[in-house]
């Protein structure tokens, strides 16, 4: 990939974080209203109500109160960005994955306790006044306010519950929108969704933290007078203190509510911000501006390291593969000056063939790992298994004996044996068979230890899982490319995708095959999680779709009569 | 504008095989499956006997004791109804008594909440009835007819809410495939293959999305049960659905949501297309997949741009509600029937380049007048009057028309030019016997095994008619 596009890439990114942190700015004032108009609720004097909740919005001192709260969203939101556009790399241990996020995951967890610290400091402050400020005067002494550390607390234990919830296990991910739609309509989907939904989702928090500021807070606040100096006071000292305080634990809901509601609010605008369509061409203008941020298709799909982009790139292509008419489709088609040569098509198919073999690779090889013991079943030897084991569980629900005595299966490791013993072995030495009892002996010991497997073995299938969850631009380009082809019957005039087609159904049929013998072949695998349908439904689809359309040249396509018959079954059964 | 006034009987029958093979003689149509559904209708759901009725309960046993078994086998409300029966009130009054005053309250309750969420009404069968596509929907053998896209696989759901798998007759083969019968799949008014598929059928009904994936290696224990259910956010029936072009979206409505709902199946999540105005009643796909037509229980109708951030346009008839539409093959004109008066619309979706205006686009042409007349000098026949359901040949000559209260069905031509479309009188059919009408209709998609426009119509009667137009 180009230094060029690289840089386009991160300037247009860069462009949508910052549109992205500015629209979280801007939403803190709209929270911050609702809040007040939440806390200043009067029934019998509506318009008193209203106008002085917005003008406390509107006053110097919230204007400035706030700045320290927008640096925190400022420093969130960068996190937030690296999160999102972090290389996606795969880690087989759990060491090695903590080695490498700990402390990116560590900053994250700081921005979040911070945002949730400081939105809580800043909406203290038009609190009641026995909760808003930290010391207060009791009988001529200072004490420090227990109301006041409650709530700051539950600021904290917010952003830390969100980000626990989130992120902790968890890539920063974004859901592309199916059914795109405008972006005020986006916006005002998540906003009504996320203060709907808010209110119930820090009730939890609210209660969980109640119950630990009763346990340790009286620790706490000991520790504080000790640093600041002053008394405590000896308000909230039981439980009961806690649970009877209604308004408290009002006040400490509704933060609670307004910090998550926060944290995915701003979730949700990177989401929609980042995930809306780039503008991509097929291939770089010659009269084009040097410094025009102008990327290729192949170019973005070439960008490895930011995976967002790799599925813009995707979903554009996708895009416009599916449109009854496209101007990118017809450029696709079309020779390229000077040489007449399809050079545009060439690039493309060269790219998208290149990344679904790549991906077809190391979902075999991942696949073969976690099946190290197991032998790999053919499409049709591992539907007849499943169908047998079926069978069997159907017989054994209802009673059915066999009428024969089952037989094992005879599996690889007989054959093995089998083998072995009719060949001469080679007996081992006592040191060899030392050597290797001390070895198992010191594996077993091993695992044993508490906390070794977890940390330093990688987990069974984990890898393929991995593949599956960051499959979006295959499933996207598989689309896109049956799509080109089957379009390739009425616009393309020069016929320069047909020398292709058996190379691209050649790699469909690949990664299909692939993936029905993950799904009926491989146990201990969660084979129906979204990702691996989506993936697996679109492949099939996408090979449907190119057979069906060039049915009658099937055979010319096919390099072999097995994959020849296989495809004509694929159409008429599925 | 064309009308019904003129049009011809259809060419007469020359090969009538069967009850349920009556066909114009082409020789293709050998192959097609001979269908009587009435033959074939298992257990309907007035015939049901539940696993209570198979046993006589003890004529000795206490009241409570008998209110209680009537809970654990038929819930709350058949208790309750059990608690007012005449019986208990003979042998207990007081506890009749109190029953009386629950089933009160919790009248009075529910009466109360209609009144401030009226949506929240149950949606009845004849409720559904009304607006589904199927003519006489609670009575009809045949609710639905769908044709897979790409291969000869007809799917035929009958009252008894079991959805048949046809395909094509051979010597040793009868033509019927997969039979698909689940508890979750009642009331079924709507479904669709699934494209680029070869075995996906979903199936709307009371429930919700019932998707039947059958996969051809694994035939055992797959046909027991669809492979996945999708219910309606709000558990409301599905009321009409329909798959983008190339499988990946499901879009459906439902009489008691204003929403429309995208689906994405593979992923099993859900976008709610909502705007202001009433519950939705009819869906369809333009085939070229740029639109999205969505009738509503009322006069409002919309057309959603698929490609153009899922923005909508928004009519209004004079009356009614649209019953039926249809699109042109190539996507570029939308014929559609209301309720409230016997005319045949037209929509145009062609983008004007020269003298274009705004008022273009969105103009609503009346193009026949279906107004009920008379197709013999003894005024025995009619044909006509407010449409059910219309049906565009996968060609675009032809579109066929079916009617609420007159048993014949309306063949019309159609001339589909660049920026026009003209209508002109065709044929009519009839059924074998004048009391017979058309149920259901449909066209057996253009693919790589069919080139012909071949009309399926499901009749009262239960019979399943090809017939091949040319």
């Amino acid at each position: 990939m180009s230094e060029a596009a690289l840089n386009t890439c991160k300037l247009l990114l860069f462009g949508r974080c910052v549109r992205a942190v500015l629209l979280s700015v801007g939403v803190q004032f709209l929270l911050l209203t609702v809040f007040l108009l939440l806390i200043n609720f009067e029934l019998f004097h509506p318009l008193n109500w209203i106008m002085s909740s917005l003008r406390l919005v509107c006053s110097f001192y919230t204007w400035f109160a706030c700045i320290p709260l927008l640096g925190a969203i400022v420093f969130y939101g960068m996190t937030l960005s690296h999160q999102h556009l972090a290389e996606r790399r795969y880690w087989p241990t759990r060491y090695r994955w903590l080695l490498h996020n700990g402390p990116q995951k560590l900053l994250f967890l700081f921005a979040h306790a911070i945002v949730g610290y400081l939105t809580a400091w800043l909406y203290t402050g038009y609190l009641h006044t026995d909760y808003r400020h930290f010391i207060f005067k009791a009988y001529g002494q200072d004490c420090v306010n227990s109301y006041h550390i409650f709530l700051l607390g539950m600021g904290l234990c917010a952003g830390a519950y969100y980000f626990a919830t989130e992120y902790m296990q968890e890539e920063a991910s974004i859901d592309f929108d199916f059914a795109e739609q405008s972006r005020s309509e986006k916006l005002r989907e998540v906003l009504y969704a996320t203060l709907l939904k808010a209110p119930m989702s820090s009730v939890m928090p609210t209660i969980c933290y109640t119950f630990v500021f009763w346990l340790f807070g009286t620790f706490l606040r000991y520790r504080l007078s000790i640093v600041l100096n002053v008394d405590t006071d000896d308000r909230l000292l039981g439980i009961v203190d806690v649970i009877t305080n209604g308004r408290l634990l009002f006040y400490a809901w509704l933060l609670g509510a307004q910090i998550v509601s926060n944290m995915r609010l701003m979730r949700c605008f990177y989401a929609a911000i980042l995930s809306e369509p780039l503008p991509m061409t097929v291939a770089r203008h010659r009269l084009s501006v040097p410094g025009e941020q102008e990327l290729t298709i192949v170019a973005g799909l070439g960008v490895f390291n930011v995976y967002v982009v790799q599925c813009l790139a995707a979903n554009f292509l996708y895009q416009e593969a599916q449109r009854q008419t496209s101007s990118v489709r017809s450029e696709i088609f079309q020779l390229t000056e000077p040489g007449n040569r399809p050079a545009n098509w060439r690039a493309l198919c060269d790219q998208c063939l290149s990344i679904l073999d790549s991906f077809t690779d190391e979902l075999s090889n991942s696949m073969r790992k976690s099946n190290v013991d197991q032998p790999i079943y053919s499409d049709t030897s591992s539907a007849l298994l499943a169908e047998k084991l079926l069978l069997r569980q159907y017989n054994q629900l209802h009673g059915i004996r066999p009428v024969v005595a089952p037989q094992h299966a005879e599996g690889p490791s007989r054959d093995w044996n089998t083998k072995s013993t009719d060949s001469i072995r080679r007996v081992p030495n006592w040191c060899e068979r030392t050597s290797t009892k001390l070895e198992e002996l010191l594996q077993e010991v091993l695992h044993r230890i508490p906390g070794i497997v977890y940390f330093f073995y990688e987990p069974e299938g984990a890898k393929t899982e991995f593949l599956l969850e960051n499959a979006l631009p295959v499933i996207w380009l598989t689309q896109a490319l049956a799509q080109i082809c089957v379009a390739s019957i009425k616009e393309d005039n020069y016929g320069i995708v047909q020398d292709d087609l058996p190379a691209i159904i050649k790699a469909l049929h690949r990664l299909k095959c692939d993936l029905d013998r993950l799904a009926n072949g491989t146990p201990n695998f969660r084979t129906n999680s979204s990702n691996f349908n989506h993936l697996r439904y679109a492949v099939r689809r996408s090979l449907y779709n190119i057979c069906i359309s060039f049915y009658k040249y099937l055979g010319d396509l096919t390099s072999s009569g097995e994959e020849l018959r296989q495809l004509q079954t694929f159409v008429y059964q599925g | 504008m064309a009308s019904l006034s003129n049009l011809k009987e259809i060419p007469s029958v020359s090969s009538p095989t069967s009850v349920g093979h009556g066909y114009n003689y082409v020789p293709e149509l050998d192959q097609y499956p001979k269908i009587n559904l009435k033959n074939e209708l298992i257990n309907p759901p007035a015939n049901r006997i539940s696993i209570s009725h198979s046993f006589i309960p003890v004529e000795t046993e206490s009241v409570p004791k008998r209110i209680s078994r009537t809970f654990f086998d038929g819930g709350f409300w058949e208790s309750l109804t059990e608690a007012r029966s005449e019986k208990t009130r003979e042998q207990a009054p007081v506890i009749s008594k109190a029953a009386d005053f629950i089933a009160h309250m919790l009248e009075l309750y529910s009466s109360f909440k209609l009144k401030i969420f009226p949506h929240t009404q149950q949606l009845s069968a004849e409720r559904i009835a009304q607006y589904a596509e199927t003519r006489d929907w609670i009575n009809s053998s045949v609710r639905y007819i769908a044709w897979h896209v790409h291969v000869f696989k007809l799917a035929v759901a009958g009252m008894d809410d079991v959805v048949r798998i046809y395909g094509k007759t051979t010597e040793s083969h009868g033509g019927i495939g997969h039979v698909l019968k689940s508890a979750t799949q009642t009331q079924i008014t709507c479904m669709a293959w699934r494209p680029l598929c070869a075995f996906e059928l979903v199936v709307g009904c009371s429930q919700g999305l019932c998707f039947w994936i059958i996969d051809n290696n694994l035939h055992l224990g797959r046909t027991i049960n669809p492979s996945y259910t999708l219910k309606h956010p709000s558990n409301l029936p599905i009321s009409s659905l329909k798959w983008s072009k190339d499988g990946s979206l499901l879009a459906s409505s439902s009489i008691g949501d204003r929403a429309i709902l995208i689906w994405h199946p593979d992923s099993k999540r859900v976008k709610p297309l909502k705007r202001l105005g009433p519950p939705g009643s009819l869906l369809s796909w333009s085939p070229n997949n740029e639109w999205i037509f969505a009738a509503t229980v009322d006069r409002v109708f919309r057309v959603w741009k698929c490609h153009n951030k899922w923005t909508s346009d928004r009519w209004v008839c004079d009356g009614g509600n649209v019953q039926a539409c249809c699109w042109s093959p190539c996507s570029r004109f939308l014929l559609f029937v209301n309720t409230a008066d016997p005319i045949l619309y037209r929509l145009q979706f062609v983008q004007l380049i020269l003298m274009k205006s705004k008022a273009d686009d969105k103009e609503v042409l009346p193009v026949a007048d279906l107004n009920a007349c008379s197709l013999d000098s003894s005024n025995q026949t009619f044909i006509g009057g407010t449409a059910q359901q219309l049906v565009w040949d996968p060609h675009g000559k032809y579109v066929v028309i079916t009617f609420k209260s007159t048993n014949s069905i309306a063949i019309f031509r159609t001339y589909i030019q660049k920026y026009d479309l003209q209508i002109s009188g065709g044929y009519y059919l009839n059924g074998q016997s004048p009391s017979e009408y058309p149920s259901f209709i449909s066209f057996q998609p253009l693919n790589k095994d069919n080139d012909r426009s071949v009309l399926t119509i499901g009749w009262s009667t239960g019979r399943i008619q090809f017939y091949g137009l040319d």
